[in-house]
């Protein structure tokens, strides 16, 4: 079954960097102030890599996310940056693209799989019709064509591909839509893909067929993707590099053994010592004191400093920008070597 | 003897062909100053058995004991006693206070309302009491903010202090901390924990996620609920380290790890279907049989399947497996 589906996709993963950020930042307008949701984000984003965002509510990673397919509300405005996208040796600047450019844009190459699944769905038209509205709205003309390749991607996202296309959205279970959409996003064959929260309310079991599907994209089918998700286990599962946010800033950035297991901000660390495992013995978990910042007043210097145990007068003054720490690993914070001290005397994970 | 206790209890809803067990014959027993952790999926009953506890919903069939009293049977004073020992935390910290009421209104009117303290002035005191317990400090900070003026994390609290201005016994926890941000879920039952060591408060905690019940139930119970049935229970560290029903342990091996080596290193176990029978159509004998990997064919179908105890502690309800331990990591 298997290589029959690969056949079916038939992606190609591309090469070289599909997608640059340049010192992004964006703003919520509201009444009360100037919301700083994103500021100054820089990333690379490598052909055929996995990179997680993580961070709490309210670290930035979502706007991010919608920064890049340029879906934000109207009171949301990207005040400075740049963001590039590449395919096939062609450049694109992102911020740059008008309506009818940008709509080829986010499906071809770049689509987005919310959250809330339901949401998501028009709740009085069946599969078929989204999918094929999607598809002739790019162009497709071929009925039997989009019908034919609709099928084979539902199949793909292993769903009982003959019933779901003519089924209604509520006809469906959370896990089905979450699949749904996820063949969707497929259709048009993006080069990258940007999932935000992919398996949040999901149950457990439907959360792993879920997870099994998007590592089968990532290993068999080489596909680029964001993954945007509170949840570090997530992150664990599925990336190959981990962003931390905080207040809208990558304040580290490495691979995921880099950030499990060696990380260098108090913020991630803070992080991993506050999510408890299922396997293995009892392991003591620690919160991090206080909560995320009001980015409308956001605090002087670094702006994780109010809640950090080894904050000085220093990270009170000056904010830290991103330094490497180690081999294609970055942190911003002035005391990342004393992080690096204490894990040496503290390990964070047993070894079970 | 046991504080609550559930005898047999199930609970249906709707008629005819909309009939739904949500809650299936039921029993358990948790003693004063202990936690049971109810965990399963969406829809196996757990908030269901929570709200029956919590003398919200009464049961279709079976009993519900305090103190060794069916409820149901208690005179009105009786059962206003029952409800003031027994309190209820909701999931949603944004829809359970009132926006229009104060911080100090919340926790006051309640407790002038049941005598709990002689006057304004004793109750301001009691609030502020109430607020440290559940670490809102400096208390008088709090005491004129309104509900949008707080942090998720912060709302909870004012919802367990208001919980606590009726003197509980018994919590019971629906999902208290899954809207809270990973960061200060911690705290959060770092608290709810202390009540449970300095008040001798009794928890019900119900939870879909494995790892947080690991977490706050490890002195504790565990029972896994599967389609308004318990499949397994026993002591925490049993079930988590041990688990005997093939559905704890597909759950067990489902959940993914914040670890990326453990994550590789745990197996995953292969159910036959991944979809979740529906509650209006449930199937017959073992209702987890069509999704089990150790089916056996006129066994699993045929007959429901009690909950048997094991001598290494609790209970499984799968006479084929339940004698039978499994690796989950490799």
């Amino acid at each position: 079954m298997s290589e029959s589906q690969q056949v079916i996709l038939n992606h190609e993963a591309g090469s070289g960097v599909p997608l640059t950020l340049r010192n992004v930042s964006i703003v919520y307008r509201t009444r009360k102030g100037e919301v700083q949701a994103v500021r100054d984000v820089s990333l690379d984003l490598h052909a055929g890599e996995s990179i997680a965002l993580i961070g709490e509510s309210g670290s930035g990673k979502t706007t991010l996310g919608l920064g890049i397919v340029r879906l934000l509300v109207k009171s949301a405005e990207v005040t400075a940056g740049e963001i590039t996208y590449r395919r096939d040796g062609k450049e694109i600047g992102v911020l740059a693209l008008n309506k009818n450019a940008l709509r080829e844009f986010r499906w071809k190459e770049c689509s987005m799989v919310f959250q809330s699944a339901l949401n998501a769905f028009n709740p009085v038209i069946r599969i078929w019709d989204q999918m094929r509205d999607t598809a002739q709205s790019h162009g497709w003309k071929d009925k039997k064509a989009i019908r034919q390749r609709s099928l084979e991607l539902l199949r793909f996202v292993q769903l009982d591909a003959d019933r779901v296309i003519d089924a209604y959205p509520h006809e469906l279970s959370g896990g089905m839509r979450q699949r749904v959409l996820i063949a969707l996003s497929l259709l048009l064959d993006p080069q990258v893909l940007i999932l935000d929260e992919p398996t949040t309310a999901l149950d457990i079991l439907t959360q792993r067929t879920i997870i099994d599907l998007l590592r089968k994209l990532k290993d068999e089918q080489h596909f680029t993707m964001i993954f945007i998700s509170h949840d570090l286990a997530i992150a664990a599962e599925l990336a190959d590099r981990i962003a931390t946010m905080y207040a809208g800033r990558i304040v580290e950035l490495g691979s995921s053994d880099d950030i499990f297991y060696r990380p260098r901000h108090p913020y991630t660390l803070g992080l991993i010592r506050a999510v408890p495992k299922v396997v293995g013995d009892f392991q003591e978990l620690f919160s991090i004191p206080g909560s995320p910042p009001d980015l409308i007043d956001l605090p002087s210097g670094c702006k994780f400093h109010p809640r950090c145990p080894y904050a000085t007068d220093r990270c009170r003054e000056e904010e830290p920008d991103l330094e490497t720490v180690g081999p294609d690993h970055m942190a911003a914070c002035w005391h990342w070597q004393d992080v690096e001290k204490e894990l040496q005397t503290k390990p964070l994970h047993s070894v079970a | 003897m046991a504080l609550i206790e559930l005898k047999n209890v199930s609970r249906t809803f709707g008629k005819g062909d909309e009939r739904v067990v949500a809650v299936d014959n039921v029993s358990f027993a948790i003693d004063e100053g202990e936690v049971l952790c109810l965990v399963g999926e969406s829809g196996c009953g757990k908030s269901t058995t929570g709200k029956i506890v919590a003398g919200l919903l009464e049961p279709t069939r079976g009993q519900v004991l305090f103190d060794g009293q069916d409820i149901s049977k208690l005179d009105k004073d009786s059962f206003r006693r029952y409800r003031h020992a027994v309190q209820i935390i909701h999931q949603d910290p944004y829809a359970s206070l009132n926006p229009t009421q104060t911080v100090r209104q919340i926790i006051t009117r309640p407790l002038l309302r049941h005598h709990k303290v002689s006057g304004r002035d004793g109750a301001e005191k009691r609030a502020i009491e109430l607020l440290e317990i559940v670490d809102l400090t400096p208390a008088h900070d709090f005491m004129d903010k309104y509900p949008h003026q707080l942090s998720g994390g912060q709302r909870q609290r004012v919802s367990v202090a208001r919980a606590l201005t009726v003197e509980p016994r018994f919590i019971v926890a629906d999902e208290a901390v899954s809207m809270v941000d990973v960061s200060i879920r911690v705290s959060l039952l770092n608290m709810l924990s202390r009540l449970q060591e300095e008040f001798n408060v009794t928890f019900l905690f119900i939870t879909h996620d494995l790892a947080l019940a690991k977490y706050f139930a490890w002195e504790g119970r565990i029972s896994v609920m599967y389609l308004g049935r318990i499949v397994e229970d026993g002591p925490t560290r049993r079930v988590v380290m041990d688990p005997r029903h093939p559905y704890t342990q597909a759950l067990l091996s489902a959940v993914p790890e914040a670890d990326p080596e453990l994550a590789r290193r745990k197996k995953r176990i292969q159910l036959r279907s991944a979809d979740i029978p529906s509650l209006l159509d449930l199937p017959p004998g073992c209702t987890f049989h069509p999704r089990c990997p150790y089916f056996v064919e006129g066994r699993c179908d045929a007959e429901v399947p009690l909950l048997a105890g094991i001598p290494e502690g609790g209970r499984v309800a799968c006479p084929v497996r339940k004698d039978v331990s499994i690796q989950l990591v490799e």
